[in-house]
C-alpha cells in the first residue's frame, strides 16, 4: 500500500511537471487578459520612481499592472527571449535602435489612434521625442506613432565651479559656445598639480569617447551617416579633424588623464572626486551631482568649425505589444507614463530626468533653488541644437559599433586618425548595408 | 520460489512458492504493471530531453540555414550563415581568441599536478591548503571575474602592485591587446586549479603503492617512479580534465562579458560564444548566431573524437 501511494505521488508529480513544462511556466503573460504586464529596466531607485508612478496609475484607473523589473545589463536580453517566446508584455521600455526591427516584424502596436482619442496632454510632449518613434516602413521620423517617448536625456556638458575658482579659470558663458582654441586654453589652465606632490591631480577634460565623439564631430560639421542614413561619412576632413582634436586632448596636451590614470580611476570617478574641469551633465545623473563636494553648473559643448554647439540625446519608448489582449489599456498606460502630470512630478522628482512635457518643463526651468542653475540648457539641447544618436535611425546598430572595435591604438595615439577612418568606413559601410539587406528580407517576410 | 530454464519467474512480494505467475516469452522480466510504472518514471528525463535538447537540437540545424531576427519567422536562405562566416573577420578573430586562451588547460593542469602531489604528502594545515584551493571552483564566475577586474587594473591593480614590489612595471591588462587574453588566462588557471588538483590527488591516492616499490626495487628514482608510473596511472584523469576543459574553454562567456564587456581592446578577448550571444541577441541575427554556434557544435565533437581516439591508442592495462 505504502508503494503505491509513493508511486501514485511520483507520477503526479511528474505529470505536474510536464504540465508545468507544456503549459509554460513563467510566461510574461498575465493568464488573466485583464492585467497588464509592464517590463521596464533601471537602478533600484528608478525601478522604485517608475513603480509609485504605475502605482497612481491603478488607483485611478482600477486596471491591475503586473511589473516585471530588471538590471539594465539583463534588460535586452530578457526582453528578447519573451519576444521569442510569445510572450511579450503588454508594455516595456524600447530602446530607440530596436524601434525598425520591431515594427517590422510586428512587435509593436501602433499607438497613433490612442493618442488621437486620449485626454492626456500628449501634446505636450516635445516633439523631437514624439518623431524618435514614429517609424514609416523606411524611415525614422515620420509616420504612425509606435512608442511614447518614457524620457528625453540632453547630454549637456558642465563644469566644476569650484574647481575653475581655485584654479583661477574664467568658467564658461552659459549661452555662448567656446571655440576649440579657447577650450582647449581653459583646458590647460585647469590641468595641473594642486597639491603640490609632483602628479598632476586636475585635468581640464576627461573625453567618454563613445558617449562625447558626436558632439565634436558634429559640431564641426561631419557626420556619421548622410542624410538617407544610407552612406557611412566617417572618411571626411570634418570628421578627421574631430578625432584628432580628442587625441591630441590627451596625447598632445595632455589636458585629458591619460589611458593608465583613466583605467585606475576613470574619468567619472575623477570628475566626481572634484578633479575634472569640463565633463558631461546628464539628468540622470544630477541626483548623485548634487551631494558633491563642489558646484557645477550647466554650459553648451565647445564648438567646432561650425561655430555652433552639438551634442546628442538619449531616449527611452515605452512600447506597446502589437500581440496584447488589452491594447487599450497598455497603450493608456503608456501615455500616462510619458505625460500624465502627476506622473510626471512623481517621475521629475527624483531628478532622474528632466520634464516630459513642455508646459512642465518650463516651470521646471525656474526653479532655482537646486543645481543646476543653468537648467535652459537642457531645454536648448531638446529643441534646439540636440540630435539622436545615429544607430537609432538605422535598422540594426552594428555598423556603429564597429567603429570601436578597433579604435584604441587611435586614442592611444599608436595609429593615424585619416589611415584608420579611411579603413574603418567600407567596414561599417559593411555592415549598414547588411543591416538594410536584412529590412528588405524581414519586410518580404512580414508582408 | 522456482526458476525454469526456458523462461525467467517473478515471484511477487508477499506471495508464497508456485504463486508466481508464468508468462509468454520475449516480454522481459517484468510485470505488466512494473513496466507501466517504469514507463512513468522514465517519462520526465524523456520528455525533458526530447523539449529541452532535441527538439532545439532540431530546430537549430534548421535555423542555421535561414534568416532569423528572433522577432518573426525564419526565412530559408541556403548557405549564406555560412559564406557569411568565412568572410566574417570577427568570427575569425573570436575563434582564435578562443583557442588562445585554451593555452590556460595544460598550463592549469601542469600546476594542479604540481599542487596535488604537493598536497597530497603529510604536512600540516594539509585540509586547510586544499580548501583554500578549492574555494574559487565553488565561487560565482561573477564575482571572481568582478575581483580579477581590480585585481587586474593597470594603476591600483593587486597583480602590478605585486610585480612592481620586484621592480617589474605591469601592463594595463585588460585594455592593451597583447595582454588581455594572458591576463584571462591567468584568471581562468587560478579558477579552475583546484577542481583538477582535487581530482588528481583523488587519482594519486588510487595509485597502488605496490607499483611505486617495485619500480623502486628495480631502481627507478623518484622522477622515473613519477614519469614511468605516477603520469601513466593519471592518464584518465587528464584525458578527462582535457576533455571538459576543452568543451569548457570553448564555452567560455561570462568572464569576458563582465570583464571585458565589448570584446576587449580590437576585439582581443572576443570568445565565439561572446560573439555568438552578441550576434544572436544584441544585433538580432539569431539565424547566423545558429550557425556559428552549429560550427562551434561540430569542432567540439571533432576535437573530443580526436581526443577519444587518441586516448584509445594509449590504453594500458595493469595485470
Amino acid at each position: 500500500m505504502r508503494r503505491r501511494r509513493f508511486l501514485t505521488a511520483a507520477a503526479g508529480a511528474a505529470a505536474a511537471a510536464a504540465t508545468g513544462v507544456a503549459t509554460g511556466c513563467g510566461n510574461l503573460h498575465s493568464n488573466d487578459p485583464d492585467v497588464l504586464t509592464f517590463m521596464f529596466r533601471g537602478s533600484t531607485e528608478e525601478r522604485d520612481v517608475f513603480s509609485r508612478a504605475v502605482d497612481v496609475f491603478v488607483q485611478r484607473t482600477g486596471y491591475q499592472v503586473d511589473i516585471i523589473s530588471t538590471s539594465a545589463d539583463q534588460y535586452a536580453t530578457k526582453l528578447q527571449t519573451a519576444i521569442l517566446g510569445n510572450s511579450t508584455p503588454d508594455v516595456f521600455y524600447l530602446e530607440p535602435p530596436r524601434t525598425m526591427a520591431y515594427v517590422t516584424n510586428g512587435v509593436l502596436a501602433d499607438l497613433s489612434e490612442y493618442v488621437e482619442a486620449t485626454d492626456l496632454p500628449v501634446d505636450d510632449i516635445w516633439p523631437a521625442g514624439l518623431d524618435l518613434y514614429r517609424f514609416d516602413g523606411e524611415k525614422i521620423g515620420d509616420g504612425p506613432l509606435y512608442a511614447m517617448p518614457k524620457d528625453l536625456g540632453p547630454f549637456s556638458f558642465g563644469y566644476n565651479k569650484t574647481l575653475f575658482e581655485e584654479m583661477g579659470v574664467e568658467p564658461p558663458d552659459k549661452d555662448v559656445p567656446l571655440d576649440w582654441d579657447e577650450f582647449l586654453a581653459r583646458c590647460t589652465a585647469l590641468t595641473g598639480d594642486r597639491d603640490g606632490d609632483g602628479t598632476t591631480d586636475a585635468w581640464g577634460t576627461s573625453v567618454n569617447i563613445g558617449a562625447e565623439i558626436h558632439s565634436y564631430v558634429w559640431s564641426n560639421g561631419g557626420d556619421w551617416v548622410d542624410a538617407d542614413r544610407r552612406t557611412v561619412t566617417v572618411d571626411t576632413p570634418e570628421f578627421a579633424e574631430a578625432l584628432q582634436y580628442i587625441v591630441d586632448l590627451r596625447e598632445k596636451h595632455g589636458v585629458t588623464p591619460s589611458i593608465n590614470e583613466t583605467e585606475g580611476l576613470d574619468g567619472y570617478q575623477r570628475w566626481l572626486r572634484g578633479q575634472i574641469g569640463f565633463f558631461p551633465v546628464a539628468p540622470w545623473d544630477l541626483t548623485l551631482y548634487r551631494t558633491l563636494d563642489f558646484e557645477f553648473d550647466l554650459c553648451p559643448y565647445p564648438a567646432g568649425a561650425t561655430g555652433t554647439s552639438a551634442t546628442n540625446i538619449g531616449s527611452l519608448g515605452i512600447g506597446v505589444s502589437a500581440t496584447s489582449r488589452r491594447p487599450d489599456r497598455a497603450a493608456e498606460l503608456a501615455m500616462f507614463l510619458a505625460c500624465d502630470p502627476e506622473a510626471q512630478a512623481i517621475i521629475v522628482g527624483e531628478g532622474q530626468t528632466i520634464p516630459n512635457t513642455r508646459s512642465h518643463a518650463a516651470k521646471w526651468v525656474e526653479e532655482t533653488d537646486v543645481e543646476p542653475q543653468n537648467k535652459q540648457e537642457y531645454i536648448d539641447i531638446v529643441e534646439d541644437y540636440g540630435r539622436f544618436v545615429p544607430n537609432a535611425m538605422t535598422y540594426t546598430p552594428e555598423w556603429l559599433d564597429a567603429f570601436y572595435t578597433n579604435l584604441q591604438p587611435v586614442l592611444e595615439g599608436r595609429q593615424d586618425v585619416g589611415e584608420y577612418l579611411e579603413a574603418t568606413q567600407p567596414v561599417m559601410q559593411g555592415f549598414l548595408d547588411t543591416g538594410y539587406e536584412q529590412l528588405r528580407i524581414d519586410q518580404k517576410a512580414n508582408s | 520460489m522456482s526458476a525454469t530454464t526456458s523462461t525467467s519467474t517473478l515471484t511477487a512480494p508477499g506471495r508464497g512458492d508456485g504463486a508466481a505467475p508464468r508468462r509468454r516469452p520475449g516480454r522481459g522480466r517484468l510485470t505488466r504493471p512494473e513496466r507501466i510504472w517504469g514507463r512513468i518514471f522514465i517519462a520526465p528525463p524523456v520528455i525533458g530531453f526530447a523539449l529541452f535538447a532535441l527538439a532545439p537540437l532540431l530546430f537549430s540545424l534548421y535555423a542555421a540555414f535561414t534568416h532569423w531576427n528572433g522577432l518573426s519567422s525564419p526565412v530559408f536562405s541556403g548557405l549564406d550563415n555560412f559564406r557569411t562566416m568565412s568572410g566574417d573577420a570577427q568570427f575569425w578573430q573570436s575563434l582564435w581568441n578562443t583557442l588562445f586562451l585554451m593555452l590556460g588547460i595544460p598550463i592549469g593542469l601542469a600546476v594542479s599536478l604540481a599542487l596535488a602531489l604537493a598536497l597530497n604528502r603529510r604536512m600540516p594545515g594539509r585540509t586547510a591548503f586544499r580548501v583554500i584551493y578549492y574555494l574559487p571552483g565553488v565561487s560565482s564566475v561573477a564575482a571572481i571575474s568582478i575581483l580579477w577586474q581590480w585585481a587586474l587594473n593597470g594603476d591600483f591593480g593587486l597583480v602590478n602592485q605585486l610585480l612592481a614590489s620586484v621592480g617589474i612595471e605591469g601592463p594595463n591588462w585588460l585594455a592593451e591587446k597583447m595582454w588581455v587574453k594572458p591576463a584571462l588566462i591567468i584568471m581562468g588557471v587560478w579558477k579552475g586549479i583546484g577542481f583538477s588538483m582535487l581530482l588528481y590527488l583523488a587519482a594519486l591516492q588510487s595509485i597502488p603503492r605496490t607499483l611505486l616499490e617495485a619500480a623502486m626495487l628495480d631502481g627507478a628514482g623518484a622522477w622515473r617512479r613519477f614519469l614511468h608510473v605516477t603520469v601513466p596511472m593519471l592518464r584518465p584523469v587528464t584525458f578527462f580534465l582535457v576533455v571538459t576543459g576543452i568543451i569548457g574553454g570553448a564555452q567560455m562567456f561570462a568572464e569576458i562579458n563582465i570583464m571585458t564587456p565589448t570584446g576587449g581592446p580590437e576585439f582581443g578577448s572576443a570568445t565565439i560564444v561572446w560573439y555568438i550571444w552578441q550576434q544572436g541577441f544584441q544585433n538580432l541575427k539569431l539565424g547566423y548566431a545558429t550557425a556559428m554556434s552549429l560550427v562551434l557544435g561540430l569542432m567540439i565533437f571533432a576535437v573530443t573524437a580526436f581526443q577519444f581516439y587518441l586516448n584509445s591508442r594509449n590504453v594500458f592495462t595493469v595485470e
